[in-house]
């Protein structure tokens, strides 16, 4: 919701993508053969030294930020190195090798806050960008800078199989096996694409407090999309994988399971009848369903809109919100999960936030900034999608917690309604606390029986409505990981037990 | 730095390092965000940032590498990282570069005075256009008021033509606000985007009409499940038909992941939609001498009185398709090989009032906000939420939130029986207000 999200919309998105994606060193492949990659890919993985940056120069810039009067200053480091690998049509489309790294030097003065950002990490570029971030402040007591101290963190994310170790023939392997269980499902898929990636992402942060903190987190990603068609309809289906941790993930899920996932929804809705309108119960199937929380509660309690009072929750904390049986918590510790944090990119430790307890607010996730404005602890939530970006307030793993509803009860102790399986996303206004969300694979309920699937329905409603109206929760806890946007990305998960919802309006096409 | 110097240096250097044809896409930008909160600098952004992208193909087969570090041994590096990796891979007959020759001649992408402006007065700009939004009563608190610009200049070198360069500024300038009542609280915004700094819309009209949005949905009611007309305001006809642009892209066609893939040269929509896609209209921020692998931009008719006259190409899925690129081609700055995109799209204007419409309408949705995803251009279904205003008998009679509308692309761009004349070409998709004759409306 911040305005310059809105207004760059204007700039045609390859414009405002080339705007906002700069950096890196890579190198990308296009079409197969991709099992030789192994011999080069190498050359150009040993120049992560951005991070090896001198701790007193560091101090330096820290200090020269805030020579203007500035009250907080901080440099953040970064070397992501990633591999993505793309088969669409059953051919090796595109492959890319790649070294992003640069450096952001950050300000705050009271509410202000300056920001400037160089790829090139040395003390000059270092003290210009600290002067560029200075221009806020004006005047006032000069902070200080606290002499640099490491700080050493728990870690939550453990690998067995270290990605730089994985001989790229493992990856194209895990790809053609998805790609060939995709097609053999069923004839009527006729298409299939997989995106393989990972990355090792380096951070060094450093800030006027004293802190001082540098790790290194690994990520892999995998998506495959089957697309069906039987001449008359076609769906393209979508399954996801993903974890901070080594190659270890595929012996944990096989990349055929999620293929055949996959598949089977792109069959399944082949034969979707268009989904009824108007208000109805909902009951969404345990997983990545709780994407649903994620925008219509996640986002209204990141606290950047709390802090400038606008906010949908603002003021409630301590207050009765939902229902009874509803527990929500933000979690950036759980092991080796997408939106695992260790600690967030503002070097505070992650924790385990429990936002609305038994339907009464506890609190909100927070950033340095919005922390002190609202007089809070931090939460650690200060998130960016990368040196080219300030940290904001954000999610890291949310989910409504464990219930004791038996989900099969759920379902059918329900007259009528939809049965959501996965959703494709949603968003929300923060503000009003407007959420929609567009309905991946859908069922219709009838008589505490899904029945026939329905068609890609929006599911809409108000946050404050839609957990007054959750009157079951089942104990079958699960997630799902997704990307999150909100002017920038960050990966998270979402989840959630089966749960069912009174009254949300849905957006079919048949009466 | 001399680019197109450097540009033809690293061509040359991957000939010789193998490849048998080569292009260097260079891209140089300078950026600046100011944003504004309760009369307060909130925060401010600058960043200066260039980059490299390599593309080479060497025995027909494709490599691509790209590096942000300028630094000549480094990009020795990457050139030789992309050729290497080109002759790993398999080849493709249809992994060509384009031949280049002209270009597209469009005046006005750089405003030679963005950047004399003081980074003062761009403040004031937007402090002031806060304080205008904050003047009406009715609107209680602002979520910010924001100035954005960009300056970007673009150089290609390739074997197969001539070097090509072109420099462009943009900037932006907006607000959003809040109204509240008791327990209310409605969001409105509005900003202007523009590629010279004199024409960015006057603070006074964008702080009207970002006020206007908040306060005019308050008191909102719903209505009851039924089918009605939908009249989409020129703010959301692009929520709903971008799906039809990402249905026309020749590579999802190919795929067969598009809806409209069997409808070149067929009726698929209402007579009164044309979809025109321009990358050489003057002052336009998504015009362009060239796309994004040099090829000259075009004005084109994309869908003709509801029949499908073409499809976006690049070089390579055009001569997959067996055509010529369209230049449509589109990078994400130099870190991405060409994918295809759009330039500036506009709906051909037709012969209705804005008002003669609403009055023309029995019944119905004036639309002026859409959420989801638009049309599904592989399946072409839509479903959003929806807000707006109630229509009877042709008058306007209160504002209406937390609706959804749906319906198959299918019936409802066949659907449009209405097209309005109030096009303003300066948006970056531009379309008049039109009426769909019937939508699925879900309410109460």
């Amino acid at each position: 919701m911040r305005l310059n999200q809105f207004s760059v919309r204007d700039i045609p998105r390859r414009r405002f993508l080339g705007m906002t994606m700069k950096g890196g060193l890579a190198v990308a492949v296009t079409p197969a053969l991709l099992s030789q990659l192994t011999s080069c890919s190498g050359g150009a993985s040993s120049s992560g030294t951005v991070l090896d940056t001198d701790r007193d120069m560091l101090s330096r810039v820290l200090k020269k930020a805030l020579e203007k009067g500035g009250d907080f200053s901080e440099v953040y480091i970064e070397n992501r190195i990633s591999k993505q690998i793309v088969m669409e049509e059953s051919k090796f489309r595109s492959g890319l090798y790649g070294i992003s790294q640069g450096a952001g030097v950050r300000v705050i003065s009271g509410n202000k806050t300056g920001y400037a950002y160089t790829d090139i990490v040395d003390e000059e570029r270092l003290m210009r960008a600290a002067e560029v971030a200075a221009y806020v402040a004006s005047g006032g007591g000069a902070g200080t800078v606290v002499s640099l101290t490491d700080t050493d963190y728990k870690s939550f994310v453990t690998v067995q199989m270290p990605l730089e170790q994985i001989a790229d023939e493992q990856r194209i392997e895990i790809i053609k096996r998805a790609d060939q269980a995709a097609l053999s499902y069923d004839p009527r898929i006729k298409m299939a694409m997989v995106d393989y990636y990972d990355e090792v992402r380096g951070r060094v942060i450093a800030n006027s407090e004293g802190l001082y903190l540098r790790d290194e987190l690994p990520m892999l990603f995998f998506i495959v999309q089957a697309m069906s068609s039987d001449g008359k309809a076609r769906h393209m289906a979508r399954e996801r994988l993903s974890l901070h941790s080594g190659f270890e993930m595929f012996s944990q899920v096989t990349p055929e399971e999620v293929a055949q996932n996959a598949a089977r929804e792109a069959v399944a809705m082949l034969s979707a009848e268009e989904a009824p309108a108007g208000i109805m119960d909902v009951v969404m199937q345990n997983g990545w369903g709780g994407v649903l929380v994620h925008e219509a509660v996640g986002h209204p309690l990141e606290a950047d809109n709390i802090a400038k009072g606008i906010g949908a929750f603002t003021g409630k904390v301590g207050q009765k919100v939902a229902s009874d049986c509803f527990t929500m918590i933000d979690d950036g510790t759980l092991p080796n999960y997408r939106g695992t944090v260790n600690y967030d990119d503002e070097g505070t430790p992650a924790q385990h936030n429990v936002l609305i307890e038994n339907g009464v607010l506890n609190g909100y996730m927070n950033d340095i900034l919005s922390a002190r404005q609202l007089g809070m602890k931090r939460t650690g939530n200060g998130r960016r999608e990368s040196f080219r970006y300030i940290p904001i307030p954000r999610m890291t793993n949310t989910f409504i917690a464990q219930g004791k509803d038996d989900p099969a009860e759920i379902l059918a102790s329900t007259k009528k309604g939809i049965y959501v399986q996965s959703l494709s996303g949603g968003s929300v206004n923060p503000v009003t606390g407007m959420f929609n969300f567009t309905c991946r694979e859908a069922y219709l309920i009838e008589n505490g029986k899904k029945t026939v699937p329905v068609r890609g329905a929006t599911l809409i409603g108000s946050c404050m409505d839609v957990i007054s109206n959750i009157d079951a929760v089942g104990n079958d806890l699960a997630f799902g990981p997704g990307i999150c946007g909100k002017g920038q990305s960050a990966e998270v998960t979402a989840g959630q037990p089966t749960v069912r919802i009174r009254g949300i309006n849905v957006g079919g096409s048949k009466a | 730095m001399n680019y197109i110097s450097l540009a033809e240096k690293l061509v040359a250097k991957a000939l010789k390092a193998g490849a048998d044809a080569a292009e260097i896409y260079i891209s140089a930008d300078r950026n600046l965000t100011v944003n504004i909160l309760n009369g307060e600098i909130e925060t401010i952004e600058e960043a200066d940032s260039a980059g490299v992208g390599i593309r080479v193909i060497a025995g027909g087969s494709l490599g691509f590498s790209y590096s942000n570090s300028l630094d000549m041994k480094a990009l020795e590096d990457t050139v030789s990282m992309a050729v290497k990796f080109a002759r790993l891979t398999t080849p493709d007959e249809n992994n060509i570069l384009p031949e280049l020759a002209g270009v597209t001649t469009v005046d006005g992408l750089f405003d030679p005075d963005i950047e004399g402006v003081a980074l003062d007065r761009k403040i004031a700009m937007a402090l002031e256009l806060e304080k205008m939004t904050m003047s009406d009563v009715r609107i209680t608190k602002s979520s910010g008021s924001s100035y954005g610009e960009s300056i970007s200049e673009v150089f290609i070198a390739s074997s197969h033509g001539p070097s090509r360069s072109f420099k462009s500024s943009g900037c932006s300038l907006g607000v959003s606000v809040v109204a509240e009542k008791g327990d209310q609280k409605k969001t409105g915004g509005e900003y202007s985007s523009r590629r010279f700094f004199s024409d960015l819309t006057p603070a006074d009209q964008i702080a009207a009409k970002a006020a206007r949005k908040a306060y005019e949905m308050l008191d909102p009611k719903m209505v009851k499940t039924q089918k009605a007309a939908v009249i989409f305001d020129p703010d959301v006809a692009g929520s709903l038909l971008r799906g039809v642009i990402a249905a026309l892209n020749g590579e999802r066609v190919l795929q067969g992941a598009s809806f409209l893939a069997s409808y070149m040269g067929k009726q698929f929509a209402s007579p009164l939609l044309t979809i025109i896609d321009d990358g050489t209209r003057e002052r336009s921020l998504g015009a362009s001498p060239f796309d994004g692998e040099g090829v000259p931009t075009q004005k084109r008719v994309l869908v003709d009185k509801g029949v499908v006259n073409g499809f976006l190409y690049n070089t390579i899925a055009a001569r997959r398709a067996g055509t010529v690129s369209t230049g449509n081609a589109a990078r994400n700055g130099y870190t991405s090989l060409p994918g295809i995109g759009t330039h500036h799209l506009s709906l051909e204007k037709g012969s209705h009032t804005r008002p003669e419409i609403i009055a023309a309408t029995e019944k119905g949705l004036l639309l002026n906000g859409v959420t989801g995803y638009g049309i599904d251009a592989v399946s072409g279904n839509f479903s959003g939420g929806a807000s707006g205003f109630w229509i009877e008998k042709g008058e306007i009679l209160y504002p209406v939130d937390g609706l959804t509308i749906a319906g198959s692309g299918e019936a409802i761009l066949n659907g449009i029986d209405m097209m309005g004349n109030d096009i303003d070409m300066d948006r970056s998709f531009a379309a008049p207000t039109f009426r769909i004759a019937e939508m699925q409306i879900g309410g109460i």
